[in-house]
């Protein structure tokens, strides 16, 4: 084995592996070019939950606590429209849904369910007020980043309210 | 989708079954009281140095070397502390036993006198009925055998609380964390978040009061004590300390330390102007722990009527003394809490 070969097994040793948890949170938007002591604050926060198929994950108008990473597998977004059921969305690996909840208790606006057997990790407000309190510097990285998704989302739905007025 | 009486029958059953389960559990606690102790001891101490954990934590330690290095410092400050205030309190000690029996023997006069009088002016009661009990129990207190033994079941109690306490609170402040997201892992996912949001509710409801009394009773009770040391009270350190425990205790907790401090003055010197100082100053201390120091530390307040504060701490001494008053109503607040989160999150949204 080589001298660079032990030195890393012993740096991968001490500041431990990057899990299966970490390669999922880089890929997310609001995690982006966070660094590794970063991202391993936010695994210490972050819920693996498995859902089978048909299984709701959360109510349309429930109060809103967090948002959902899918790990593996497919869920479905459905939201009650002149009393029936329609279906708004379907999310695969790697897609995220639910992180406005992160900010405030505003009801679903859908139902969100598991189609098959999905992997999901969830995070939570609680937990992530508790991470920015005790880590004020990650918490205005991740802030900014949330603002940053929150802005792009509302200009783009000001485009396109704008395109419909003509 | 409409459920049918089955579902309706199983939905009722599990939630009777929850209640069985509940209640177990209480009994269970209820009957190994005693050996709760050092745990809760523990529990209050965790959840009076997580934030400091936290905060040494976000200024980028890990949380193990936080963890021993508030360990460290305790010992130093818990250290100083006892080298600054041991002589006193070893010589108030010293003459609180040399002066035991003179106390006692005023005590007895005392109550004799009262006993006379009352058994004189109600006919009913036979000579005897209530002086007879009385003076037994003095006179076991003045020849001190019968706290013999129990002196050594509180020693043997220290010793177990000094090896236990320090253990659980280190893995708690380092691991405590985690212990919560295993511990929540085992609930099911049509309960999960309300659950969480619960568990954070009640962490929040339980260290937030315990940290304002804790920092509001040490206030109080330093407070007096400089307060009675300068006005040159005899006793300063253990009524100044009596006053600040017993502060812990809302409502009832500053009337009884109050009682206990000014009937002690009066049966060691009897003179009107030690208990006007003692008057005095437990009057400043409160006035400035009112108007200063619990608006500070005790903001975030818990919303329950006075009536209710005073019977939730009432059976939480009856259950578990001075710590059962201490966590009486954060634990009635819990309950109020998870009842109004649950109702909130599973049968309001019909996902119970």
């Amino acid at each position: 084995m080589s001298e660079k070969g032990l030195f890393h097994l012993l740096v991968q040793k001490i500041r431990g592996g990057e899990g299966d948890i970490i390669p999922v949170l880089r890929t997310i938007p609001i995690f982006e070019g966070l660094g590794f002591n970063d991202l391993k604050k936010i695994e210490l926060i972050v819920h693996k939950r498995n859902f089978m198929p048909e299984e709701i994950i959360f109510y349309e108008r429930q109060p809103g606590t967090g948002m959902y990473i899918i790990k593996k597998g497919v869920i479905k977004l459905t939201k009650t429209i002149n009393e029936e059921r329609v279906k708004i969305g379907e999310l695969r690996d790697g897609e995220f849904f639910g992180e406005m909840s992160l900010l405030d208790e505003y009801p679903r606006s859908a139902e969100a369910t598991a189609v098959e057997k999905t992997e999901a990790l969830g995070i939570f407000r609680p937990d992530l007020f508790g991470l920015i309190e005790s880590n004020p510097k990650l918490g205005y990285k991740i802030l900014l980043r949330l603002s940053k998704r929150l802005a792009s989302r509302l200009r783009e739905t000001t485009e396109r309210k704008l395109r419909e007025m003509g | 989708m409409e459920k049918t009486d089955f579902q309706k029958a199983w939905k009722t059953f599990e939630i009777i079954a929850l209640g069985f389960v509940l209640l177990s559990i209480l009994v269970i606690l209820y009957s190994v009281r005693e050996l709760l102790t050092p745990f809760i001891i523990a529990f209050v101490i965790v959840f009076f140095l997580n934030p400091i954990v936290n905060y040494m934590e976000g200024g980028g330690i890990s949380r193990t070397l936080a963890v021993v290095i508030l360990f460290v410092l305790s010992i130093f400050v818990l250290f100083i502390l006892w080298k600054l205030t041991w002589p006193m309190l070893q010589s108030e000690i010293n003459d609180l036993k040399e002066n035991a029996p003179l106390y006692l023997n005023r005590i007895q006069t005392g109550l004799d006198r009262a006993v006379d009088l009352l058994e004189k002016n109600i006919g009913l009661l036979p000579k005897g009925t209530l002086g007879k009990p009385l003076h037994e129990k003095i006179n076991s207190l003045m020849s001190g055998t019968s706290d013999v033994n129990s002196l050594i079941k509180i020693v043997k109690e220290l010793a177990t609380s000094f090896i236990i306490i320090p253990f659980v609170v280190f893995f708690l402040l380092k691991d405590g964390r985690k212990v919560k997201k295993a511990l929540i892992a085992y609930v099911p996912n049509k309960y999960f978040e309300t659950f969480l949001v619960l568990f954070y509710k009640i962490d929040e409801q339980i260290s937030n009061y315990i940290r304002g009394q804790l920092i509001d009773a040490f206030s109080v009770g330093l407070l007096a004590i400089i307060g009675l040391y300068l006005f040159e009270v005899n006793y300063s350190f253990l009524l100044g300390a009596i006053l600040g425990i017993f502060n812990i205790i809302p409502f009832i907790g500053p009337l009884t330390g109050f009682a206990i401090g000014s009937s002690f003055i009066l049966i060691d010197t009897g003179s009107t102007v030690d208990l006007l100082k003692f008057v005095g100053v437990y009057a400043c201390v409160r006035i400035l722990d009112d108007i200063i120091i619990a608006p500070l530390v005790l903001s975030r307040s818990v919303h329950v009527h006075t009536l209710m504060v005073i019977i939730v701490i009432t059976l939480g001494g009856f259950f578990h003394g001075i710590l059962g008053m201490l966590l009486a109503v954060p634990l009635f607040c819990s309950i109020k809490v998870t009842f109004q989160t649950l109702y909130k999150g599973l049968i309001e949204y019909g996902n119970w």
